[in-house]
């Protein structure tokens, strides 16, 4: 069986980002000139945005977990000024998490529309909740009923029994669909 | 919609007169929220911007890139992403990790064995467990004969791209042998939904062994024919070589892998540098190119197939006997953790980060794919370029939608 290749990791705080990566980046000790992957993660108390690196002197990957975001402000440092390709990733984990990394130069949203307000895959976003507050109300347009306005304003009861209902309720005053009239008016 | 405005009068230059706006009046731009996207957004003189897509028969799925282009150069441009988003990782948080799997096939739908295997593995990861070895090869040859398909599609594509009709009549007809091959093994044709935590869905059967016997008779020559119908094609080779070309720093600045990294002359494949499954018991070589451009890529992809079928030849004649699937329970509770499993995909490395909290669901499932980072870096490359070639540098990389949008 092989062995598992990804059981070392170290954690570090969001103010090192720069000066660990770097020394990983340039020591000619270490070498880990891949960046094989870059991702946010939110564990429910705290964000981490978690590195995989790769040198060539080794099978093994190196993960680095940048710990302890503050939920409701998470910052960390941008790693593109090492490796240019990061740019897309990060932008990804700032609209996945709304995690901001400082320094990054295109930072935004790449996959939700400009104007969308939530991260979805924070683990308090809740799928209906930010559906009612999308245009819409979580209806999309083809869901949608084309009724007459008439119908829609009218009672579901004198629909039901035609237009002799009226006569049943004289209190009530109700449209006459057939003459176009509507009293709602 | 309807706006008012002022605008000066055709018949007298000296008049104003309101007109009602339209909908085709331009919306006018929202304040740019970055200093990249400023800087895209101021106009020089002469410049303008076009919209290749979102639906364009070159732009290989929903994929809408703003050009600005001068006469016919490309000076920058800002690919659009997101069409086809559907937030497959939180899907896969909300079921358990069986329906990560079927989750996880559409992202790379060109070849779905790959991407369908990122939940497996990283269960299997997590759960310490052990896989038949004849399952390990089964999927292994599953593998090698979807990246075949993947591959022999990438070449007629390209030429497409170019304004070539034929090689993807060609490509079409390898593909769709295997394609039909696959659906015996698996039950479907696209999307397989094949490989299980501990194994594989289903045994090797008749018809698919006979089905690829046939195949393996000619697939060599046939690989040959479509080489011989491009590589000497004089229009071709002028419309791809020193087209696109990546250099080794930058290639890994911008975190490439795949054919377009081994066409640097990187000699990385994730087969290799992390060995997974019985990678490290087959022999194949890893075919390298030195020069980085769009015709590199070709030939690299040719050759990537040539090495497919010697690592098919040598799995059917190792094949072991024994079960397919480890013994699992149906209900799992994969024990906390966290997980890293990378794959060699016919597009690079595919990649997944899978974390557990002793649920019977992922907590987080990341997918690496390999598309989304080759596609930026072709951004990269096309400042410079006639706006036709963008079309060429975009099909050489063979970027999947359903895999960069997730």
């Amino acid at each position: 069986m092989i062995a598992r290749q990804d059981t070392t990791e170290i954690r570090i705080s969001p103010t090192n980002v720069a000066a660990v990566m770097t020394l990983l980046h340039d020591d000619p000790g270490f070498r880990f000139l891949i960046l094989s992957d870059l991702c946010g993660v939110d564990t429910g108390s705290a964000m981490q945005v978690v590195y995989h690196l790769w040198s060539d002197s080794t099978p093994d990957w190196l993960r680095v977990i940048v710990d302890g975001l503050p939920r409701d402000d998470p910052r960390a440092p941008s790693v593109t000024f090492l490796w240019n390709g990061a740019e897309w990733a990060e932008r990804e984990a700032y609209d996945m998490f709304g995690i901001i990394f400082e320094g990054n130069r295109d930072l935004r949203r790449i996959y939700m529309p400009p104007d969308y307000q939530s991260f979805p895959l924070r683990k308090d976003f809740l799928l209906a909740d930010d559906a009612a507050r999308s245009p819409g109300q979580g209806v999309r347009h083809m869901e949608q009923t084309f009724q007459p306005a008439e119908y829609r304003r009218t009672p579901v009861l004198r629909q039901a029994l035609g237009s002799d209902a009226g006569q049943m309720a004289p209190g009530i005053q109700t449209a006459d669909l057939a003459s176009g009239e509507d009293p709602a008016r | 919609m309807t706006t008012e405005q002022t605008i000066r009068s055709l018949d007298d230059p000296d008049l104003f007169v309101e007109t009602p706006g339209t909908i085709y009046d331009a919306i006018p731009p929202l304040p740019p929220r970055t200093e990249r996207e400023a800087e895209f957004y101021a106009m020089r003189d002469g410049e303008m911007l076009i919209n290749l897509g979102p639906q364009h028969p070159s732009t290989h799925g929903v994929l809408r890139v703003v050009l600005k282009i001068d006469g016919e150069r490309v000076v920058d441009l800002d690919p659009v992403l997101g069409y086809l988003h559907r937030g497959v990782e939180k899907i896969c948080e909300n079921g358990d990790w069986h329906h990560a799997i079927s989750n996880c096939d559409p992202l790379e739908y060109i070849a779905a064995m790959f991407s369908e295997a990122m939940p497996v593995m990283v269960a299997e990861k997590l759960l310490d467990l052990e896989v038949p070895r004849r399952a390990e090869y089964i999927r292994v040859l599953a593998w090698e004969l979807n990246r075949i398909s993947s591959h022999a599609l990438f070449v007629g594509w390209l030429a497409l791209d170019l304004g070539g009709l034929t090689p993807i009549l060609y490509g079409f007809i390898e593909r769709d042998e295997i394609v039909e091959m696959l659906a015996a093994l698996t039950g479907q044709r696209l999307l397989f939904n094949y490989l299980r935590i501990g194994g594989v869905n289903g045994d090797l059967n008749h018809d698919f062994l006979s089905r690829l016997g046939d195949w393996m008779g000619n697939a060599l020559k046939r690989i040959e024919d479509q080489q011989k119908l491009l590589n000497s094609n004089e229009i071709f080779v002028a419309r791809t070589r020193g087209l696109g070309v990546v250099d080794r720093d930058m290639a890994r600045r911008t975190l490439l892998s795949g054919p377009v990294l081994r066409a640097t002359g990187i000699p990385y494949d994730v087969r290799r540098a992390h060995p997974y499954s019985v990678y490290p018991e087959l022999e194949f070589t890893i075919p390298t190119r030195e020069e980085g451009d769009s015709y590199a890529r070709y030939l690299l992809h040719l050759d990537e197939i040539k090495q497919s079928i010697h690592i098919i030849d040598q799995v059917l004649h190792r094949m072991p006997d024994g079960p397919v699937m480890a013994k699992v329970p149906r209900l799992m509770r994969i024990p906390p953790g966290r997980a890293y499993v990378s794959i060699e995909s016919p597009r690079g490395q595919y990649s997944a980060y899978g974390m557990s909290d002793g649920s019977d669901q992922p907590f987080r499932l990341r997918i690496h794919d390999p598309s989304f980072f080759n596609l930026q870096a072709v951004g990269l490359l096309m400042p410079g370029n006639l706006v036709a070639d963008t079309m060429a540098i975009m099909a050489s990389v063979d970027p999947i939608m359903g895999g960069i949008d997730k």
